[in-house]
């Protein structure tokens, strides 16, 4: 997997992306707790970081599928604080969830704990997202 | 009697060819399924794969599909229909 050079202040909007990436598929642990879903694991943050490098039932290229996916997800947000009204908070809504779902969905059948994890960190993820200011300290 | 030995020796022999060289191919066409369907592309089974070079592939579909899927410079992956 081969990137472009990156500057200095590239290479600190990759390792922002890269974090936020880490909290998009493992759970908000920063945000603070939500109920859970029925089932769903309760993990710190290292651990689900842990369990996602490691899990089998995403392939390489898939994770780097989705790196990209939520990477375009952060983008739109990342535009949607400094100002600009399109897509809208309720599009970037349904981006967000279709995007929680594919990661779900590629989860549920070889990692159920993990699905389940991801899934019950979806308004975390959503709180830390929307809101400018946790969104600008992440 | 050899017929019946025959017939038992089918799911043997499918059980033996399920070795863990199979598993990783089928590991690998899930991955490339998966690639293909977060494109919005269809692709209801890998059937075949070839490597083109690292991280750059050819993958053929049941449905008649065929797809080039590769990691470009800027480090997305790419599914273009061929």
């Amino acid at each position: 997997m081969r990137s472009a050079e990156p500057s200095s202040g590239r290479t600190l909007q990759r390792a922002r992306l890269m974090a936020l990436f880490a909290l998009l598929l493992l759970g908000a642990a920063a945000a603070p707790a939500q109920p859970q879903a029925a089932g769903a694991a309760a993990l710190d943050l290292p651990t689900l970081e842990e369990r996602l490098r490691n899990t089998s039932a995403i392939g390489l290229f898939t994770k780097l599928s989705l790196k990209n996916q939520v990477d375009d997800l952060i983008a739109q947000f990342r535009a949607f604080h400094a100002g600009r009204r399109s897509p809208t908070l309720a599009q970037l809504r349904e981006r967000f969830e279709l995007l929680l779902l594919k990661v779900v969905t590629l989860l549920q059948d070889d990692d159920p704990a993990l699905a389940s994890a991801v899934n019950a960190s979806r308004e975390a993820l959503w709180e830390v997202l929307s809101d400018p200011k946790k969104f600008a300290d992440v | 009697m050899r017929l019946r030995l025959s017939l038992c020796a089918i799911p043997l022999l499918a059980m033996l060819g399920a070795h863990p060289a199979r598993a990783a191919d089928a590991a690998f066409a899930k991955d490339l399924k998966a690639t293909i369907a977060l494109q919005g592309l269809p692709c209801d089974q890998i059937v075949d794969s070839k490597r083109n070079a690292d991280s750059d592939y050819n993958a053929a579909c049941k449905d008649g599909n065929r797809y080039h899927i590769f990691v470009d410079p800027a480090g997305r992956v790419v599914v273009k229909k061929l």
